[in-house]
């Protein structure tokens, strides 16, 4: 029967629609032969573990090469914070010569102490001109803003008379240096 | 994700705590150490600069003030690095923290959040505002009232003239001060000076005029 076309009733009949007393007598004979065959075909699970490892490695991969793209909003996110967070350094301030001038006659040292020194005292001294009162220190320092006192004998902090001061929030004042 | 996203900002904060701490160091006694660390975080989460904290504390132990006392100005420079980021906010700027930390001093020196708003609002770049924002501190420091003053570098912004016109104002103002103006006067005629300049383009020699007009044929 090999290459035969079955008849339609034929077909219906190895669909369920029909029963093999439904068919016409000369039809019969190819019914009960194609039941036959239908009964000797083998309906266990088909097992094919190449082929299946072969889909579920290829699944793997696509799940890897999709990773990266699930990440990489997650990275941006945390690296435009740490960017936005991270606190901004200005860039190197060009260097300003400044002359500062003390006029205290009876003052036995004179230092200066602001932003640019930690406010440390005994960081930088004034030199005293001759026997006029006068103290003189000279520095370089970074161009933006600075504010400072005169330290007088280690003890009194002074406002310089000659620039702009403020309330430096103890009951004192500040001198400010913009350059 | 989220582990991804709140990591930097742990790093962050601890990493500005260490940064505090050892800046403060052998400098302040440990309570205002402790302080400015609280003071420090806090305002670093809200986007505040916190060396101000840092240097007024240093400042504070510096002169010899008393621990109470330092911690009285340490928040009062809280409150004012919040009062100017919300002013510059208003103005349009948000989230630079030297702009924030100028618009502090702008205020220790007598201005107020309108001032600073004001000042934002003339559309310059961060960088030029940061510097305008410490000369008009500076100018208020000299006695100049604020409404010269904010009229005076307002001009000198919109102008669009170099950062070095900006920072010779206080030095100008001193100049006319010296010859007999009133702090008021000396920004006012400044201002009126800058303006027409602005009006009707610089000195000859500046450079930055109309090009030359193309001979005729």
């Amino acid at each position: 029967m090999s290459g035969h076309e079955l008849h339609p009733l034929v077909k219906q009949l190895l669909d369920g629609d029909i029963t093999l007393a439904d068919l016409p007598a000369e039809l019969r004979a190819e019914g009960e032969w194609a039941l036959r065959l239908l009964a000797g075909v083998d309906r266990t699970d088909v097992s094919m573990p190449a082929v299946t490892w072969r889909v579920m490695a290829q699944l793997e991969r696509r799940r890897r090469r999709f990773l990266p793209w699930l990440l990489a909003p997650a990275l941006a996110i945390a690296a435009a914070l740490v960017i936005w967070l991270v606190p901004r350094t200005p860039a190197p301030a060009s260097l300003v010569t400044v002359r500062f001038v003390l006029v205290a006659p009876d003052a036995k040292q004179v230092s200066l102490a602001g932003t640019f020194n930690q406010w440390d005292p005994q960081a930088t001294p004034l030199v005293r001109a001759g026997a006029t009162g006068v103290w003189t220190a000279t520095l370089m320092l970074p161009a933006g803003q600075h504010q400072y006192a005169f330290v007088v004998d280690g003890a009194r902090w002074v406002p310089d008379p000659g620039a702009p001061a403020i309330d430096d929030g103890f009951g004192r004042r500040n001198s400010v240096l913009t350059l | 994700m989220i582990t991804l996203v709140a990591l930097p900002l742990a790093l962050l904060s601890m990493q500005q705590g260490t940064g505090i701490a050892q800046r403060l160091t052998g400098r302040v006694p440990p309570q205002i150490a402790s302080l400015v660390e609280e003071l420090g975080t806090a305002a670093s989460a809200r986007g505040l600069p916190i060396d101000p904290l840092i240097e007024k504390a240093i400042e504070g132990s510096a002169k010899g003030v008393a621990p109470e006392r330092v911690a009285s100005a340490l928040r009062l420079v809280a409150m004012q690095l919040d009062t100017a980021a919300v002013a510059l906010r208003d103005g349009g700027l948000v989230s630079d923290t030297l702009a924030i930390a100028a618009g502090e001093f702008a205020i220790t020196a007598g201005l107020s959040g309108s001032d600073i708003t004001a000042l934002a609002r003339t559309g310059a770049n961060p960088a030029a505002l940061t510097v305008g924002l410490r000369v008009a501190g500076t100018l208020a420091a000299l006695g100049v009232p604020p409404a010269e003053d904010i009229g005076l570098v307002s001009v000198a912004l919109r102008s669009g003239e170099p950062v070095s016109a900006l920072l010779s104002l206080p030095a100008n103002v001193q100049s006319a001060i010296a010859k007999g103006a009133t702090p008021a006067q000396a920004a006012a005629g400044l201002a009126r000076a800058a303006a027409a300049q602005a009006a009707h383009g610089p000195p000859p020699g500046r450079g930055g005029g109309h090009p030359p007009h193309p001979p005729h044929p």
